[in-house]
């Protein structure tokens, strides 16, 4: 009897812990349904009107295979994987080499290094993006810095040039999310015990070897993680095309969310188009984050 | 990142969709929106009526305004408002200071939703969007054809918010170019600046290629990547992109290949230095790093920052094409034209204000000229003595008068409604035609990317 009785009002503890729990994330989960996953299903809609302003009318899918007709908008898709394959893994390698630096016991200062090395995370997109460009202006501080030790003659116009603009955007890049990334990997790294690295230590092994063959294995899911957000980062550009370089010279740099961009606010309003091409960067970052998956998780 | 954008994007098509649904009743809770709430109250309906003037207007005499400079449009606006004030005590302007490209995505975001509500009455507009603006969302201005009397501006300038036929603008500032030069520096060179008066391109090139030779300054800097100098060459000869039924005429267009062949002769020679922004290309005039530029009135105001070369400058026209038909030494650039919003609840009074100060008042043009240089379209105001003037900073020139003068001889020509793409278009074939490719090939590639745009 009194066996029933607890049993009951145990479950009813349990439906009231769920329902607490449901109710903390009813808000949120709402919030979330209209103002992130409702204008998704919208702009999906309206992905498939054409016309400019408020103009539109449902074409079908002509916006999607207009796209693969548009040279600037083709030049922006080659202009951003670009920066995907070159910039991501140095990125990466960088940062994963500077946090097992980092994270040597007997290092010194250490909380010093990491401030200094996270720091750019902390500034504007804006602000850096405008500071690298008067650093690589014509008579800006690196070519001052050149003229000085006798390298250059006269200053060269770093983003006056198809290739040294793309250059100068990728070490922007490298600048800016080292750290960020860098940061994840060093919390991987706590959750790496130090008796497995004394155990290599005793055992012999260099630390070349300890990297490639403890660290790296152990960190994977971390480096998995970053790869996927650093790609999914990179598709988005938009900061560094609009700022550093406006996209030139002769649209060299521009990125294909600075070109949506140019579509909706700059140019005659075409809200149709740029939507699909949100959509086409949404496909490919779904379609990359599942490659990556695929090979960098062998968890199953 | 990128996905603030998306999320922008998103919002606006959210709300763009809740509100087609319910655009009819913006009346009603106009008066909850913050930016406009005092013009909107009882005067609502009254408005058709000639009510307006003082003593009716109670709380709807205020209208909101959204322009972008303190130092010369929003100045100019509330020494309008001021003028007007005199006459209609009771009348106030509030000024919300707005960036340009906060104005074009606000107005953007608006008309592509249909809530006009939170327009504010007036707005200031760049002249080279008016007619993508107007042409993409004709519900959201209000016509002014029969309010304004436009034969007191110039022809080339109120055509800018001419749109098959009707007004849509009142003309505020003037674009019209200058060439400016460091006297000094041409001393050096042995030229005055009347060598630098009435001549062609290639004038200007010779000559400039001597200035560089004896001391080392080009003649002319620019942004890379804008399309600045290349539109005031164009315009020059009233040439534009487009033709008369707006189709690109880019390809066969005589003026234009001539202005980039100009351009590039001028980068090859090195008269014509190209640099990276904005702030650079002022900074090559206040740190004597050319001896001279080309641009519209308004870059006065920032050679102006640089006191100690005061009485250093002198203003002239600028070259003309050689070999194009209608050449002049006279162009546009830049400029900005006063709108009425079809969100302003008393449109009596926006008209009636900006009539009465903007498009009829001397004493305005004459108050903001020495202080913020905003010199006027207005061609009465160019009469007024403070016109007159000598400047010391220009050597003792009246400047403005001169000023006024060239404005009156701008050819006019089309902006068109894809301005900015063709604008960003032949930036591209510039900057690719100064690295080496055909002229004919990069216009042709040019004219492809504005008819794709076209399209849609």
């Amino acid at each position: 009897m009194s066996q029933t009785k607890s049993q009951k009002r145990k479950m009813s503890l349990e439906k009231k812990h769920n329902l607490t729990g449901w109710a903390f994330l009813t808000p949120a989960t709402l919030m979330i349904a209209v103002m992130s996953f409702w204008p998704m299903v919208q702009a999906f809609i309206l992905s498939f009107q054409t016309g400019t302003a408020n103009k539109l009318k449902f074409d079908g899918f002509s916006n999607y295979t207009r796209m693969f007709k548009d040279s600037v908008f083709m030049q922006s898709l080659g202009n951003t994987f670009l920066y995907l394959i070159i910039q991501v893994p140095i990125m990466l390698i960088l940062a994963l080499i500077l946090a097992s630096m980092l994270n040597n016991k007997n290092l010194r200062c250490k909380g010093l290094f990491r401030t200094a090395i996270f720091l750019p995370c902390a500034t504007s997109l804006v602000s850096y993006a405008i500071i690298f460009r008067s650093l690589f202006g014509v008579d800006g501080f690196i070519n001052s810095v050149l003229i000085k030790l006798g390298i250059l003659h006269t200053g060269y116009n770093f983003l006056g040039h198809a290739t040294s603009a793309k250059i100068i955007i990728i070490i922007a890049l490298v600048w800016r999310w080292t750290g960020y990334n860098m940061v994840f990997y060093l919390s991987g790294l706590q959750n790496i015990e130090y008796s497995v690295y004394e155990a290599a230590k005793i055992d012999g092994a260099s630390p070349m070897q300890t990297f490639f063959k403890i660290t790296v294995p152990l960190l994977k899911p971390t480096i998995l993680l970053t790869a996927v957000m650093s790609t999914n980062g990179t598709l988005q550009l938009f900061d560094e095309s609009l700022n550093l370089t406006r996209g030139g010279p002769s649209n060299a740099t521009i990125t294909m969310s600075h070109y949506i961009y140019n579509q909706s606010f700059k140019y005659v309003p075409k809200f149709g188009y740029a939507s699909a091409m949100s959509f086409l960067i949404f496909i490919l970052v779904a379609i990359l984050a599942f490659i990556q998956m695929k090979v960098g998780d062998k968890r199953d | 990142m990128k996905r603030k954008f998306l999320c922008a994007l998103l919002c606006a098509a959210m709300t763009a969709t809740m509100l087609t649904g319910c655009g009819e009743k913006k009346d009603d809770d106009a008066s909850q929106d913050e930016t406009n709430q005092e013009a909107s109250n009882e005067s609502n309906e009254s408005s058709e009526s000639n009510a307006t003037e003082g003593e009716s207007s109670g709380g709807g005499s205020e209208l909101t305004v959204w322009c972008w400079d303190p130092a010369f449009n929003i100045y100019a606006m509330e020494t309008a408002g001021e003028i007007y004030q005199k006459d209609n005590p009771d009348f106030k302007v509030n000024v919300i200071e707005t960036p340009w490209d906060d104005v074009q995505s606000k107005l953007t975001t608006a008309a592509t939703s249909g809530s006009y509500d939170t327009l504010p009455d007036i707005i200031l507009m760049q002249d080279n969007a008016f007619q993508k603006n107007v042409i993409s969302y004709p519900e959201a201005f209000v016509e002014l054809t029969d309010d304004i009397d436009y034969s007191n501006f110039g022809k080339a300038k109120t055509a800018y918010s001419v749109i098959d036929g009707k007004n849509y603008g009142v003309p505020f500032d003037n674009g019209a170019v200058i060439a400016c030069y460091r006297t000094d520096i041409l001393e050096e060179a042995g030229f005055k600046l009347e060598d630098f008066t009435d001549i062609t391109w290639s004038d200007y090139l010779e000559k400039g290629k001597k200035v560089l030779e004896k001391t080392g300054k080009p003649l002319l800097s620019c942004q890379a990547g804008e399309s600045d100098v290349i539109m005031m060459m164009l315009q020059s000869c009233g040439a534009s992109l487009f033709n008369e039924e707006g189709k690109p005429s880019m390809v066969g267009n005589d003026a234009l290949k001539k202005v980039m062949e100009t351009y590039a002769e001028l980068v090859k020679a090195g008269v014509l230095v190209e640099v990276n922004d904005w702030d650079q290309y002022i900074s090559t005039l206040t740190t004597e790093t050319v001896a001279g530029t080309i641009n519209g009135c308004w870059i006065m105001a920032s050679i102006q920052t640089a006191e100690d070369q005061s009485g250093k400058w002198g203003i002239t026209n600028m070259p003309k094409l050689e070999g194009v038909d209608n050449a002049t030494n006279y162009s546009n650039n830049g400029g900005s034209s006063w709108a009425i919003t079809s969100n302003c609840k008393n449109v009596d009074l926006a008209k009636d204000f900006l009539s009465k100060t903007f498009a009829g008042s001397v004493e305005l043009y004459e108050t903001i000229l020495p202080k913020s240089g905003a010199l006027a379209t207005y061609l009465p105001a160019g009469d007024s003595d403070v016109y007159a003037e000598p400047s010391k900073f220009y050597g003792g020139d009246a400047v403005f008068s001169k000023i006024t003068e060239f404005a009156g001889k701008i050819p006019s020509n089309n902006t068109g409604v894809y301005y900015y793409e063709a604008r960003d278009a032949v930036a591209t074939a510039m900057q690719n035609i100064v690295g080496g490719s055909k002229v004919d090939d990069e216009l042709k590639e040019a004219q492809n990317t504005i008819e794709f745009n076209m399209e849609q």
